[in-house]
Order: structure tokens, then sequence, then C-alpha cells
């Protein structure tokens, strides 16, 4: 039996990582990670499937992304800059906040769709996270990259 | 940047070390875990203490009046209704995590729906027992102390009228404005996924 531990450090990470996605904010992910464990903790008693655990656990945290909605909290989207230290010439801060303030730019689900795929996510779990079927996921992820591209083309244009 | 590898490879150089450790995070869970729904877990508690209490003054103390078994049975029967609607609230969020985004969105969309519902519903036969009942309930004992308590059930008859006529129109149009507002945000994501 795995225990909440080891849940806690194998998945609080990547967590972070695609509700950063979602969020575009270091602050509102890590509320969201605190959320997302607070749910895993009080489930995990009842949770039987072990081999599907991490496909839970990216359920519980892409709901909460998207629950925010539902509590009319407005997620900043790509308006408001990513919060990391201010972007040097070509570094790597600067590319991924780019990357990042792209994929704030992108509509809710396509923001959550590219950040499990970006997290290295297999598209049958994608799907199974989203709750389309993996077909579906394939074409989703194939455009929004295009879209992606687009952007951050734009971006380096830009600059 | 352009390529999907490079993308993943941007992707995980975030740091993550300002995230708490798993110990300072089992702290925070303890402190937090009943947070969320303990407003709904007070609205049960109370409306069932509220009913208990009437109920047991409806069998202990010998009223003459028929009024005030009415009164008394009608604010029972409101106090279990509210709590039912909660308890029904409350089992739907418990059986929520395990839910795919597309379940998960349509569960917020009909919740808010029911929202809507529930003010326009729900709790108008909710206030309308509650306030009935109350009134009823009381005429005893205005009837028999009337000096006294003729006070309390004008100002309790005040105090329901504002809420009826004033309180609840105005916080059911601020309300729905932002249920229909949520719904269209949830239903745009629901688009998105179809």
């Amino acid at each position: 039996m795995i225990t909440f531990e080891e849940l806690y450090s194998r998945y609080s990470p990547q967590i972070f990582r695609v509700c950063l996605g979602y969020t575009n904010n270091e602050d509102q992910a890590q509320d969201l990670v605190q959320e997302t464990f607070i749910a895993v903790w009080n489930g995990l008693p009842g949770f039987r499937n072990e081999s599907q655990i991490g496909t839970w656990i990216f359920r519980i945290a892409t709901n909460h992304c998207l629950r925010a909605v539902a509590k009319a909290k407005r997620m900043p989207g790509g308006e408001l800059p990513f919060n990391l230290a201010a972007p040097v010439e070509e570094s790597i801060e600067e590319k991924v906040s780019i990357l990042y303030r792209c994929i704030g730019e992108l509509a809710e689900a396509e923001r959550i769709i590219i950040s499990l795929e970006l997290e290295g996510l297999p598209q049958s779990e994608i799907a199974g996270i989203v709750g389309l079927n993996s077909g579906n996921v394939r074409v989703k992820v194939h455009r929004i990259k295009e879209k992606l591209a687009i952007k951050l083309r734009a971006y380096e244009q830009f600059r | 940047m352009n390529n999907l590898d490079d993308m993943k490879s941007l992707w995980h150089t975030v740091t993550t070390d300002k995230l708490p450790s798993s110990t300072e995070m089992l702290k925070l869970i303890r402190k937090f875990r009943r947070q969320k729904l303990r407003n709904k877990w007070m609205v049960i508690v109370s409306c069932f203490m509220l009913a208990c209490l009437v109920a047991a003054a409806l069998l202990i103390v010998h009223f003459k009046m028929a009024t005030t078994y009415i009164g008394g049975t009608l604010v029972v029967i409101a106090s279990l209704l509210l709590a039912a609607t909660n308890i029904r609230s409350l089992k739907r969020f418990y059986n929520l995590d395990d839910q795919d985004n597309l379940n998960f969105l349509e569960f917020i969309a009909k919740t808010k729906e029911n929202q809507i519902h529930y003010y326009q519903r729900t709790m108008v036969v909710i206030i309308s027992l509650t306030a009935c009942g109350w009134v009823l309930y009381m005429y005893e004992l205005v009837y028999r102390y009337p000096v006294w308590c003729i006070v309390i059930y004008f100002i309790m008859t005040v105090y329901l009228g504002i809420m009826w006529f004033i309180v609840r129109p105005r916080a059911f149009k601020k309300d729905q404005q932002k249920l229909n507002a949520t719904r269209k945000r949830v239903e745009s994501i629901l688009n998105q996924l179809k």
C-alpha cells in the first residue's frame, strides 16, 4: 500500500507544473496543489485501484483547476505576467516565461490537455483524465501544438 | 522552441522547491481538510438541533391551542427540508473526486441549475413554512401574555416580512447573475471539450 508521503513526493511536482500551466501564477498553483492533496488525503482510505492512482490524482487536480472557474475566481490566463525572475535575453527563464504565457493564452480545456501532454502523460491517460477518447485527445494535442507554435513564433518575432 | 520536445524539456525546468515538504503538507491538511464543507455541516447540525428543540417543546409542554402544534410542525418540516437539501448536496460533493473533467463540468453546470431551482422553489417553500410556522407557534404565547409578547410578535413579523420582501429578492437577483455567468463559463469550457 502506497503511503501519502510517497504519493506527495512523487506527484506534487507534476501537479504543481500542471496547475501552473493552467493558472500561470505560482501562488494560485500552490493553493491548487494544497487543495488537490487535501482531497487525495480524504479519498485515499477508500481508493482501491492503485494502478490508476496517477490518473485519479491528475483528475482531482484538473477538476480543482476547473472548479476555480465555478467559484468565479477568474484565472488570469495570459494577461498577467508569469511570476518568475526578470527575464534575461535568451535565458531559460525567459523561454519558460514565454512558454507559460503562451499556454495561459489558450482556452481552459486546451491548457489542461497541453499541460498533461508536456508533463509526459500517455495520451490514453490524458483521455481518462479529461473524459475524451484517445483519438480525440491526439487530434486536440496536434491542434493545440500548432496554436502554441504560432503564439511562440509571434512572441519571438516581436521580442 | 517550436517542437514539442523542446517545449517538454523547458516545461520540466520549472523549479518546485517552494512546494511544502510532505510533513508540512500533512500539517496543512490537518488544519484545512474539514474547512471546505464546514458551512454545509453547520447548517445541517443547526437544522437538526432546531427541529429536535421544537419537537421536544411540543411533546413535553402541554399547549392548549392547535395553532402551536401546527406552527411547531411546520418549523420542524422546514428545518428537515433544509437539512435534507444540504445533505443531498454534500453527498454529491463527496462522490465528485473520481470524475473525469467532462463529467465534472457537467456536474458543475447541473449544480448551477439546481442552485437557481433552489432559489426559485425550495427556498421559497422553506421560508414560507418557517414564517407561517413561527407566526402560528408564537400565537398562543401572545394570546396568553399579550402585554409582554405583542412587541416580540410584532418584531418577529416585521423581521420575517423584511426577509421575505426585501432580502430574499435582492439576494436572489445578485446570486442569479453570478450563477448564470458561471454557468455560461462552464458551458463554454464544455464546448471546448466537444
